[in-house]
């Protein structure tokens, strides 16, 4: 039975994991070819800009920090190719192999963990709750009887569901129905990471109508995921970012996106620099 | 490298009450969509033959219009646009009342009733015009040939186009989760979430809609030889588009 | 009791019935023959209004039929019609179909429609097939039941469209039989046929008709012994030869 159930998913989903496979080192050598995971609607980590160009945060790290790390390490130029992804499909899309690492906003967890691998911390965020000026809504505190919209498939709706269980929540798959959603009243606010939050708020048509409010009532830190053991790639994904922070380049690139003259001003906290610091580890 | 399954997460921790949850809630909005459905198709499928002409293009328009719209649009619509029409404390009551759930269930209703309209149409049309003139001719009015002669006979010929498209309705329920409501595609996500164990618990929503559509399509096919015409069975099992 | 004065009607550019004038009393039984095409069926179906004519007036019972006022469903409960293909329901049970129209259009009780219905049954040969589905009796009972169903209405009138030509020949008496009781009992009837001995039995009165028109009309011994018009000779000599 179980084995049938198998193998009836790796026919539904296509997701025949290679048994017998190469790494993913070893099919990037031979492909030459990087293919990873963003969202396309999330400013400043990736979306389509004006220009209708795929740029962001996550994605130039991947291009600047990552890639030349990634062709010295395979011995030739390696491209990159991106493929939307989103929080349903990010763990299928990488582990049925048809993308090598996912750059989003995900946070890193301990069961995520248990089927994926994650890069370093690349951005620490918390959640937070957007309202509408002058709202009641102060915290996590406050929110019980209350309508609050999450993402489906974030962390956030999982705390909600377990810190704050009077509060009714109304999970949304994507990030404009739920902005809608509070915009309109069918919810009393909209909880998400902070950062998440900024950019939504930042994008609104009446930016000063919103208020982000509510201490960090969860630790957010973002990693690009890998798929499971595999440590050879994850050592190079790492070693470019390692890199990144030794060189300086790391805060040059967060400063295009998040300084005073960024898609969305958010600096950097000295606590989280020096933490981004620690991170590298001596060559 | 290769997957390692843990099927154990679907009844370990809450897994089990989400998806019952899940269950439950996609049954609900299917069974009542599909009353509505029902109650739409026939009304509008019916109307579509009268003699009468404003009817007809009354009816006309509603198949028409919702038909050509894709049903994400009609759940906003219905859960977006809708509320703000209602007055304030109706509006707060409602969300406060499960409003997601009522949006998509209209939605999917007069979606599908759209559809449903179109093979009462044709079932319809594909009665002799002498069957309509047997029943007229007794003195019974046009509505009652309608009710008691000519649609008994249309529903009975579409069973199996209807069968297919009941369905398509429970597969398409789970377009609701887009304006949040917690049916079965998105308990299986919200496992997905706690777990980060996707395919088990893909598969677990794919071999529920499974288990459900072969309960809905035995069900169909008992009403369909209990109410069967001798003879006339799949004479339009083409009517659909 | 039905009357045509100079009725035309035309299908698009097609002038079907031409300056049809006729008189059926009440008690009469008319039978209709003519060549396919003639407008037979035409002529019968206006009588119960299922065609709409462009000029000239038909009077039931001294009502006319294009007044405005004019209650058609009450108009057509009292005009039995009996169709060639029988259209029965096929969803209800020969007793189903004989008591729905007594109780929806006259909202007589179940009951006391079930007793009508059983003594037509009765009446007309086929007691045993009450609970019968129409798919399940032969075209001649499928007819019977069709005659059962338009008599429930208790009409003054019946008119019948070629009612044995889709029968399998053994059982066209059958349905003529019960059509001469009827006939016996007064009916006021128009009857579309080519039965020429049903004809020549019961008819009071026979129409030729052709290209919209009648051509001839007379008693049956006239008719057939005597007609005047070569078309009808013509149409007596190809029809009776066999
Ligand atoms: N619904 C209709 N539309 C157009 N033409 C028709 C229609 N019904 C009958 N006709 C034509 O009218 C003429 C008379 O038809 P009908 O009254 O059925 O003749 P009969 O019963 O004598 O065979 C025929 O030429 C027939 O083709
Ligand atoms: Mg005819």
């Amino acid at each position: 039975m179980k084995k049938m159930l198998t193998l009836l998913v790796a026919i539904a989903l296509g997701a025949v994991t290679p048994a017998m496979a190469e790494t993913t080192l070893e099919k990037i050598a031979r492909t030459g070819v990087l293919t990873i995971g963003a969202r396309t609607g999330s400013p400043p980590f990736a979306f389509v800009d004006a220009q209708n160009q795929w740029v962001g945060f996550s994605i130039d790290l991947v291009e600047q920090l990552i890639l030349p790390t990634l062709s010295k390490k395979v011995g030739k130029p390696v491209k990159l190719e991106k493929k939307e992804s989103t929080p349903p499909t990010r763990i299928p899309l990488l582990a049925s192999n048809a993308v090598d690492l996912i750059a989003e906003t995900m946070t890193d967890t301990r069961s995520r963990r248990d089927s994926v691998d994650f890069s370093l911390t690349f951005f620490v965020t918390g959640a937070q709750f957007l309202v509408k000026k002058g709202s009641p809504i102060k915290g996590i505190k406050s929110i019980a009887g209350r309508r609050v919209a999450a993402q489906q498939g974030s962390t956030n709706a999982r705390i909600i569901r377990e810190q704050a269980p009077k509060a009714q929540l109304r999970e949304f798959p994507d990030q404009p129905a739920a902005f809608q959603a509070l915009a309109q009243g069918q919810v009393d606010t909209y909880t998400n990471d902070g950062i998440q939050l900024a950019g939504l708020k930042a994008k609104a048509p009446n930016p000063r109508g919103w208020e982000i409010v509510g201490d960090f009532y969860s630790y957010e830190p973002y990693g690009m995921a890998l798929r499971k053991g595999d440590a050879d790639f994850r050592g190079v994904v790492n070693n470019g970012l390692m890199e990144g922070i030794d060189s300086g380049k790391f805060f040059d690139i967060y400063e295009k996106w998040f300084g005073p003259k960024g898609e969305l001003p958010y600096p950097m906290s000295p606590d989280i620099k020096k933490f981004m610091i620690y991170q590298a580890v001596p060559k | 490298m290769t997957y390692q399954f843990d099927w154990s997460v679907l009844w370990t921790g809450q897994s089990g009450e989400w998806l019952l949850q899940g269950i439950l809630t996609t049954l609900g909005i299917s069974t009542l969509a599909w009353l509505l459905a029902a109650a739409l198709g026939t009304v509008s499928g019916a109307l579509r033959t009268v003699p009468f002409a404003p009817l007809r293009a009354l009816a006309t328009c509603y198949v028409e219009f919702f038909r050509n719209v894709p049903l994400l649009v009609w759940m906003f619509f219905w859960y977006f646009a809708v509320p703000p029409l209602l007055p304030g404390p109706l509006q707060d009551w409602l969300f406060n009342h499960g409003a997601e759930f009522w949006a998509g269930m209209f939605a999917l209703g007069v979606y599908h009733g759209a559809r449903f309209s179109e093979m009462i149409r044709s079932g319809i049309q594909s009665i002799p015009k002498t069957q309509f003139e047997a029943a007229l001719s007794t003195g019974l009015t046009t509505a009652q040939t309608y009710r008691f002669v000519i649609i008994p006979i249309a529903l009975r010929l579409i069973i199996p186009p209807i069968a297919n498209e009941s369905l398509n309705l429970l597969k398409n329920s789970s377009v609701a989760l887009t304006i949040s409501v917690t049916e079965l595609t998105f308990q299986t996500r919200q496992i997905e979430t706690y777990t980060a164990r996707a395919f088990e618990a893909l598969t677990a929503g794919t071999v529920i809609y499974l288990a459900l559509c072969l309960g809905i399509a035995t069900l169909m096919t008992k009403i369909e030889r209990r109410f069967a015409l001798p003879g006339m069975i799949g004479r339009v099992a083409s009517a659909e588009h | 009791m039905i009357e045509f004065q100079s009725v035309n009607k035309w299908y698009g550019s097609l002038h079907v019935l031409r300056g049809i004038n006729l008189r059926i009393e009440k008690g009469e039984v008319v039978v209709v023959c003519g060549p396919s095409g003639s407008g037979k069926s035409t002529l019968i179906r206006c009588i119960n209004r299922l065609e709409p004519i462009q000029s000239g007036e038909i009077l039931i019972d001294g009502k006319r039929l294009s007044d405005p006022s004019l209650d058609l469903t009450a108009l057509r409960a009292e005009i039995g019609f009996v169709f060639q293909q029988f259209n029965l329901y096929p969803h209800l049970s020969a007793m189903e179909n004989i008591v729905l129209a007594p109780m929806k259009a006259r909202k007589i009780s179940r009951p006391e429609a079930e007793e009508i219905a059983t003594r037509l049954l009765e009446r007309v040969g086929i007691p045993d097939k009450a609970a019968s589905y129409p798919a399940n009796l032969s075209g001649g009972q499928q007819q019977r039941v069709a005659i059962a169903r338009a008599l429930a209405m208790q009409p003054k009138i019946m008119l019948f469209d070629e009612p044995t030509s889709a029968l399998d020949p053994e059982m066209i008496n059958e349905v003529l039989e019960v059509m001469s009781d009827l006939a016996g009992e007064g009916m006021t009837m128009a009857v579309v046929t080519h039965e020429m001995g049903f004809a020549r039995r019961v008819a009071h009165r026979i129409l030729f008709m052709d290209e919209g028109q009648i051509i001839e009309e007379g008693s049956p011994q006239t008719f057939f012994e005597n007609p005047s018009s070569p078309r009808t000779k013509q149409f007596l000599s190809k029809i009776l030869s066999h």
